[in-house]
This record gives C-alpha cells, structure tokens and sequence, in this order.
C-alpha cells in the first residue's frame, strides 16, 4: 500500500506541475497567525503557531471550542489563508499558490472527513464517493466507478452504493465520508471531530477506521476532537488555548 | 463532469421541475413574438410590386353635386394630366396603397379550383404607369380589352400560382358559378403589397376598371392617384388644387402621397407590435428576475456543498462553470419541451405562415432563452464562485 501511495503522490505532482523536494513533514506551519478584522474588534484566532506533522503521523488536536483548532485545520487543508507565517505540504511552501493549484493540491494530496459528513443528499453514495475523482481530469469515469467501489470496499459500505444518504445512519453516513476521502488516495486526511455526532459505539468503529487507515495504509491523519479517549488512542496530542499551542 | 451535472439535475428533479416550466413557459412566449417578429421582418424584405415614390392620392367628394358626375370627373382627369410635372393620372376604388380599407373575394373558379381569399382592385389603363408594376406575364389593359367577351384581369404571380399551378395564367378564363360573369387572365404582375411594409404578399386581382361604364353614386367616390415627377412640391399640389377647384363645383379633394399614407400605416401597425413586446419584455423581466432569485437561493441553499467541492479540489471556475452549467441543462430541458409544442404550429399549420418563418422563430427563441437565463445565471454563478470554503463548510 505504501508503494500505491507514493505512486500516487508523483502523479499527483506530475499534474500540478511542481517540484516534489524529499521531507519527512507532511505539514509544516512557521509563524502562523490568524486575525479576523471587523471593524471595531480584532480577533486573533491563531497566534504565532509553529508546528510539524511528519509524515505517516496521526495527530489529535485537543482544545476547548473557539480556540483555533478548527481555522488550524481550515489553514492546514488549504482552506483557508493564514494572515502572516507559512504554510508548506509535503515540503512546498503554497502562500503564493494560486486558487487552481491550491485546489489541485487539495484534490491530489489531502482528503477531509467533517463532523457533519457534508454529504450530497441528491447524489448516491457512489456518487458522493466519486466526487474528489471527478475533479481529476486524468481519472477515467470506469476507472472512478472501481475506486470507489474499492474504497466503499474497505470502509464496509460496499453493499450501499445505490442508497442515498438520507437512507443511511450517522456512522454509515461518516464512513461514506471517509470512503470519499479515500478515493482520492490523499497522503493526508484531515478530521474535524469526526465522531462528534455519533453515539460512543459507532465513534469507536471510526475511530478504529481511522486507526487503520494510519497504521496499515501509512495515511498521515490530523483530528479535532473533544473527546480525550479517543485522542489519547492517536500518536501524539497537541493541546490549544486562546490560539495558542500549549502542548 | 456533463454526466455528473445531468445527475444532479435528475435527482433534483422535483425541485427543478417548476423551474423547467417556467422556462418552457417563457421559450413559448418568445416564439410567438419571435412568430410575429420574424414573419414581419420577413414580409418587409419582400419586393413591395409597385412604387409609391412621387405618387399623389387625391381623395375626391362630390359632394351634393349630383350633376353629370362622370364627365366632370373625366374632365378633371384630362386637366390633371395635362398639367406639365404631371406624369400620370389614375383613378381607382378606395383600397388605395397604404390606405385601412380592403375589398376580399374568394367568388373566382378555375375548372373545379375555388380561388383562395383574393383581395380586388379597380384599375383604369393607367395605373400600370403610376405605380410602375412589375409585370413578369401578359400585358397590362388597354384598348384591346374593349368590347370583348370575358372582363379582363390581372393578377400576381401568388394567385396564378394558387389557380393555375404551373400552366401558364394569361389567357385563362375564370368563372364564378353563382353569376354570370366571366374574366380572362391578360398579365399577371409578381407582388402586390399594398396594405403596409409588413404585409404579405396575398393573391390579389385588378379589374379593368372604364371611367364611361363606372357608376359614381354617392357611395362611391373617386380615387385618383397621381403620378408626379421627382422633386415636385407645394406648387404643384396647389395647381393641381385650384384646377380641381376650377373644374368641379365644390367638389371636396384630399391631397396626401402614397409616402406619408406609408408613414402613417406603418406607425399604425407598429404600435401593437411595440405594445406587444413592450408586454412580452415585461414577462421576460419578471422570469429574469424569478431565475436570479431562484438561482440566488439556490446558491445560499448549497453553500455547504460549494464548501466541500472546494475541499474536493474544485477551483472557484469550476464551480461558476457547474452553477452556469447546471442552469443550461436545465434550460435545455425546458427548451426541448418548448420545441415540441412550439413545432405543432408549422405541423397544424396554424396562422398559415411559411415553415421558414416558424423555423427562424424557433431558433430565434432558443438562443433568446440561453442568452436570458445565461445572463441570469453569470451572477450568481460569480457569487458561489467567490464563497470562502471554510466559512461554508461550517454552515449546516
């Protein structure tokens, strides 16, 4: 699986036309800070974060709400911009990478899981789970029906495709979330409380999904989560207050 | 990505369902004003038949002198030609070119050939020369047709095509079986439009019309057309007035040219077609407006999705282009419904128009839609473009 992934990930470089330099940081951020401006208060969300995530790497982020966790993710997933440090995936540094190749970095490399699912309602698990081949213009529409097939294979859903989500429960739902994420082969996967709407039973089968993903598979995973159990089953917690790392 | 987007709008169906409609709806709006639209512009590009340039029309009334009318009016006739810049004289019933009256018959039979809706016309010898006819067969009257057996007529080339297919027309008599009278075909001239720019060009018949056999009763009052030549003006129209003054004993005359009577026709029957599509820019409007704000509540309605497409790796083109290509798939739909209603006209044959004017409309209307709800879509397209992923990927 590893050879698949490293596979994948020069084609993905081959497409986007950049350079792959050899790091063992998956993420790494310098400086980073986050201010949100209105015009009679200025919020820091982030403060001057520095922070690695090697590659291979499952992290939990711990923190109480509103302390930057979330916007951490959005700034590691090429969601969002950072107002001042820098943020380098995979070794390239991407503050001057324009919206096509942020999103080509964000379809080749990274794969994210929500607490909401943010699944289509008008489209088939199938379908939800082809979506990040669907902006591979390189991936052929067999060769997108097979990988999804394969990843709802391995997230246990594969009897499911024709259902629609409304059809299914929360952690059928999240691990059709996961599948999608999957399909994309990302080196990375990025949680947000992915088990923060599931009962402990079904938070548990993900958890050991995601567990999975990272041991046998190698996927680099960055989760937000509330829950202290689980994060402490990941290889390392990093704690944030105020904007601020505190562990 | 097109068989992702068809997806969509299938599983959506319910919800696109109205929208459709209302696209169907307003394609059907814009092909019967394109209906109108081009069939006008169609007949307007078409030869007229005559000239009116330089033409006088002299609406005559007697009055209540009752006293040997026809020779004062074939007097007033000599004078007016006699006049130098005077080209020619004619005189004729009041379905004058450009004027709001029509004489129709459908009474003339050829073999067992009932003749369409003809509109009639009453020509003397000289009204080829006022209003420069274009003959293609035959001959215009003259002489030659006094005293002879069947009346004499010409008709355009619309009429000689309807009765006598391809046989050729002069010669050829026509019959009504309800009277005695019989007419024979001596030219035929190729148009004759003379109700305004925008009118067909009908069958149409002129009859051989003699000032000593006219009856001029006080239903019938004379129309004279003159013939001027190029640059004529004012001091023409006056002498001409005085000799009509001179002539007649307080007989009424009307001056006006064939040019403004074409002026005023055409205001007259612009005016519903303006009010008309005044109407149909008012409905397009409003369905403009409609699909902005369908699309608009659309977009705020899928901002979560918009989010995680950016997630997925969709650029902010990307999703402008699949907003701006779902509404076309949409569109496409309502178009092809609208097509198929739109395409019973020509089958049915309703308004009796040529199938080219209804195939131009079609076509006219399709891009009128695509352009429409295109310009509808740009925007709000933009707007979903421009969302922030993040922000929306925390809205439920």
């Amino acid at each position: 699986m590893t050879s698949t992934t490293a596979q994948s990930s020069s084609v993905a470089s081959a497409e986007i036309g950049v350079a792959t330099a050899p790091a063992t940081a998956m993420i790494r951020l310098a400086d980073i800070e986050k201010v949100y401006q209105t015009k009679t208060i200025e919020t820091v969300a982030l403060n001057r974060v520095n922070l690695t995530i090697n590659k291979g790497e499952f992290v939990s982020i711990m923190g109480p709400s509103g302390c930057g966790k979330s916007t951490l993710l959005s700034i590691m997933g090429l969601l969002d911009e950072p107002s001042s440090g820098l943020v380098e995936i995979a070794g390239r540094p991407v503050t001057s990478y324009s919206d096509k190749e942020l999103a080509g970095l964000r379809n080749q490399k990274i794969g994210f899981v929500f607490q909401s699912y943010h699944l289509i309602n008008d489209l088939s698990v199938l379908d939800n789970v082809e979506l990040p081949l669907l902006y591979r213009s390189s991936v052929s529409g067999k060769e997108r029906r097979q990988r999804a097939h394969a990843a709802l294979d391995k997230v246990g859903l594969s009897a499911r495709t024709n259902h629609f989500p409304s059809q299914l429960s929360g952690g059928q739902r999240q691990r059709v979330a996961i599948a999608r994420a999957l399909a994309g082969n990302p080196e990375l996967i990025l949680a947000d409380e992915p088990t923060g709407n599931l009962d402990s039973v079904m938070g548990e089968e993900i958890m050991d999904l995601l567990l999975g993903l990272n041991r046998n598979d190698g996927v680099t995973i960055v989760m937000v989560t509330h829950d202290e159990q689980q994060a402490q089953k990941t290889e390392r917690v990093i704690r944030f207050f105020d904007g601020s790392q505190v562990s | 990505m097109i068989r992702h987007i068809f997806t969509l709008i299938w599983n959506r169906k319910r919800s696109n369902f109205l929208l459709i409609a209302e696209i169907l709806l307003s394609f059907f709006v814009l092909f019967v004003v394109s209906v109108l639209l081009v069939s006008n512009y169609y007949n307007y590009r078409q030869p007229m038949g005559f000239e009116s340039a330089n033409v006088w029309e002299f609406d005559v009334t007697p009055n209540q002198d009752t006293t040997d009318r026809k020779g004062t009016l074939r007097l007033l006739i000599q004078e007016l030609q006699a006049t130098p810049g005077v080209v020619a004289v004619t005189h004729t019933s009041h379905n004058t070119p450009f004027s709001f009256s029509n004489m129709n018959t459908d009474q003339y039979h050829y073999k067992d050939k009932q003749a369409p809706l003809t509109e009639r016309y009453d020509a003397d010898d000289d009204m080829m020369r006022v209003l420069k006819f274009n003959l293609v067969a035959g001959r215009w009257f003259d002489r030659r047709d006094d005293g002879v057996a069947h009346q004499p007529v010409v008709v355009n080339q619309k009429f000689a095509e309807a009765m006598f297919g391809e046989e050729s027309p002069v010669g050829k008599i026509l019959t009504d079986p309800k009277q005695p009278d019989t007419w024979q075909v001596v030219g035929v001239i190729d148009a004759y439009r003379s109700g305004s720019d925008f009118a067909a060009n009908e069958p149409a018949i002129f009859h051989r019309r003699v000032l000593q056999s006219t009856k001029i009763d006080s239903r019938e009052y004379p129309m004279l057309l003159v013939r001027v030549a190029e640059g004529s003006g004012a001091v023409l129209e006056q002498q001409l007035v005085k000799k009509i003054n001179r002539v007649t004993k307080g007989w009424n005359a009307n001056v006006n040219t064939l040019e403004e009577n074409r002026h005023d026709k055409m205001k007259f029957m612009l005016t519903p077609l303006v009010a008309l599509g005044l109407v149909a820019l008012f409905l397009i409007i409003n369905v403009a407006l409609g699909l902005f704000g369908v699309l608009w509540f659309n977009i705020n309605q899928r901002k979560s999705e918009i989010g995680l497409r950016r997630a997925l790796g969709a650029t902010g083109n990307g999703i402008s282009g699949q907003f701006l290509g779902e509404m076309l798939v949409v569109t496409t739909l309502g178009v092809i419904g609208g097509l198929a209603l739109a395409v019973q006209f020509p089958l049915l044959g309703v308004f009796g128009l040529a199938p080219q004017v209804y195939g131009a409309a079609m076509v006219l209307a399709t891009v009128l839609i695509f352009v429409l709800t295109a310009i509808c879509a740009l925007q709000p397209s933009r707007i979903a473009a421009a969302i922030q992923p993040a922000v929306s990927l925390r809205e439920e």
